[in-house]
C-alpha cells in the first residue's frame, strides 16, 4: 500500500484532462496500485460530468444524429470480446519486460539514469528514469522548478519519509534532498523535470546526477 | 424488460434513468435509448467542445463520442460508473485525443490515450473499489448545491475550458493561492482532500 498520494489538485487536472502525457502517466501509475486514490480520482471524474451538466447547452445540427446512425451502420454490432491474454502494462509498452536491463547511463557513483523524454514528443517536459543502486546515496542537491517522481521499483529515503513501489511525491526548488536507495533492490524512479535540477553545498556542477 | 430492472428497489434507485438507458444500448443495441442520451447529452457535450476552443470541430467531437458510446456500451458497467461520468470520461479522452492527433499527425504514438485516461468500469479485473464509487455522482451533485459560486465558477474554469490554476487566477485577477485554496476548500467538501494533506 502507497504512503505518499498525488494531491488533490494534480488529480484534479489530471480528470480534467488538462496534464501533459508524462505527468499524466506518473499519476496513472499510482492509480493502477492505490485503491484509495482511484477512488478519488473517479469521484472527480464525477465531479467533472456535473460540472458539464451545469453548463449552457449548445443545440446540435439537425441531421447529425442521422450520420451518426449511418456511422454505426457500417460496421458490425460491437460485441463484448474477452481479453486475449494479460494486458501489457502501459510500463511494458513503453520500457519492455525489465527495467533493470535498459540501456542506463551510469552517471557517477551509485547514480544511472536514462531520458525517455523522447516518446513524449511534443512536451516541453524531460522525462528521466533514474536508478540509486541498493543501498547507493545521491548527493545532495535540490530542483530547479517542480519534479515530479514516482516510485518504480525498490524505495528510497530522505529527510521526508520512505517513499516505497508506486509512492508519488513532488519536489520543488524549495526541497533539498539526499536519497539513500533502502532495501535489497536497486530503486528506479520515473521523474518528470519542468527545468534540470541544481546542486548545492559543496558539491560542483559535475557531480549533479542528471546533468548530462 | 431487463432482468436487472425486475430486481428490488435497492437497485433500481441506484441506477439513474440514463444509466438505465445506456444499459439498454449495451445489451439490446436500443436505437430508442440511444436517441433518448444523444438528445440529454449532445447538446452539453457541444458546449464542452466550444468552451475548451474546439469551435470548429465542435460537431465532430459530439459525433465521435456518440459513435463511441455506441461501440463501446457493451462494457459499460452502470455499478461502476453513472452513465454522465461514463460519457464525460469518454468526451475528455475523444478530446485529447483528437489534440493530440492534430499536434503531431506525423509523429508515432507510443502511448495510447486510453493507457493513460481510463475509462470508468471497463478494466473488468478492477473490483468495485466500494459503495462510494456508486454513490459518488449523487454525493457530488449534492455536495456542488452547497458551494459558494466563486468555488464552482474556479473548478468549471479547469474542466470546461481546460485552464490551468494559473490561468484561471490571471483571467480572475486573483492570485494564485486564493485559486488553490478556493478549489481545494471545494474538494475537501466533495471528500477528495487527504486528510494528512497540507490544506
Amino acid at each position: 500500500m502507497t504512503r505518499h498520494h498525488p494531491e488533490s489538485l494534480s488529480l484534479l487536472e489530471f480528470s480534467a484532462g488538462n496534464l501533459s502525457e508524462p505527468h499524466a502517466l506518473c499519476i496513472r501509475l499510482h492509480l493502477d496500485k492505490c485503491t484509495l486514490c482511484r477512488s478519488r480520482a473517479e469521484t472527480l471524474d464525477s465531479l467533472g460530468a456535473v460540472m458539464m451538466e451545469r453548463q449552457p447547452k449548445v443545440s446540435v445540427s439537425e441531421s447529425m444524429f442521422d450520420s451518426i446512425l449511418a456511422k454505426i451502420d457500417e460496421s458490425p454490432a460491437p460485441q463484448r470480446t474477452p481479453q486475449a491474454g494479460p494486458k501489457i502494462s502501459i510500463l511494458q509498452k513503453l520500457l519492455g519486460d525489465d527495467i533493470n536491463d535498459l540501456p542506463w547511463k551510469h552517471q557517477l557513483g551509485d547514480v544511472s539514469v536514462m531520458d525517455i523524454t523522447e516518446k513524449f514528443p511534443g512536451q516541453n517536459e524531460r522525462v528521466v528514469l533514474q536508478k540509486l543502486n541498493a543501498g547507493g546515496k545521491a548527493p545532495t542537491h535540490t530542483h530547479k522548478g517542480n519534479e515530479t517522481t514516482i516510485v518504480l521499483q525498490g524505495a528510497f529515503s530522505d529527510q521526508n519519509g520512505v517513499f516505497n513501489q508506486w509512492d508519488f511525491v513532488v519536489l520543488t526548488d524549495q526541497d533539498e534532498h539526499k536519497p539513500v536507495a533502502i532495501g535489497s533492490e536497486d530503486c528506479i524512479t520515473l521523474s518528470v523535470l519542468s527545468a534540470p535540477i541544481k546542486l548545492t553545498g559543496t558539491f560542483t556542477r559535475m557531480l549533479n546526477p542528471f546533468i548530462r | 424488460m431487463t432482468t436487472l430492472d425486475k430486481k428490488p428497489a435497492r437497485a433500481e434507485g441506484r441506477k439513474d434513468p440514463w444509466s438505465q438507458l445506456l444499459v439498454k444500448v449495451g445489451k439490446h443495441q436500443d436505437r430508442r435509448a440511444y436517441h433518448s442520451l444523444f438528445e440529454h447529452f449532445a447538446p452539453q457535450l457541444k458546449y464542452y467542445a466550444m468552451a475548451n476552443g474546439m469551435a470548429s470541430h465542435a460537431e465532430e467531437l459530439v459525433q465521435e463520442v456518440f459513435v463511441s458510446i455506441w461501440r463501446r456500451a457493451c462494457l459499460y458497467d452502470w455499478q461502476k460508473a453513472a452513465a454522465s461520468t461514463w460519457i464525460f470520461t469518454i468526451a475528455r479522452n475523444q478530446r485529447i485525443d483528437m489534440l493530440r492527433k492534430m499536434r503531431r499527425a506525423s509523429v508515432e504514438m507510443h502511448v495510447e490515450t486510453e493507457d493513460l485516461w481510463q475509462i470508468p468500469g471497463e478494466d473488468e479485473n478492477q473490483p468495485v473499489t466500494s459503495l462510494h464509487r456508486l454513490m459518488s455522482e449523487r454525493r457530488v451533485r449534492d455536495s456542488l448545491s452547497h458551494l459558494p459560486e466563486e468555488q464552482i465558477t474556479v473548478i468549471a474554469k479547469v474542466y470546461m475550458e481546460q485552464k490551468s490554476h494559473q490561468m484561471v487566477a490571471n483571467e480572475l485577477n486573483i492570485p494564485l493561492g486564493t485559486v488553490k485554496s478556493r478549489v481545494r476548500l471545494a474538494l475537501g467538501k466533495l471528500k477528495v482532500i487527504l486528510q494528512d494533506q497540507n490544506v
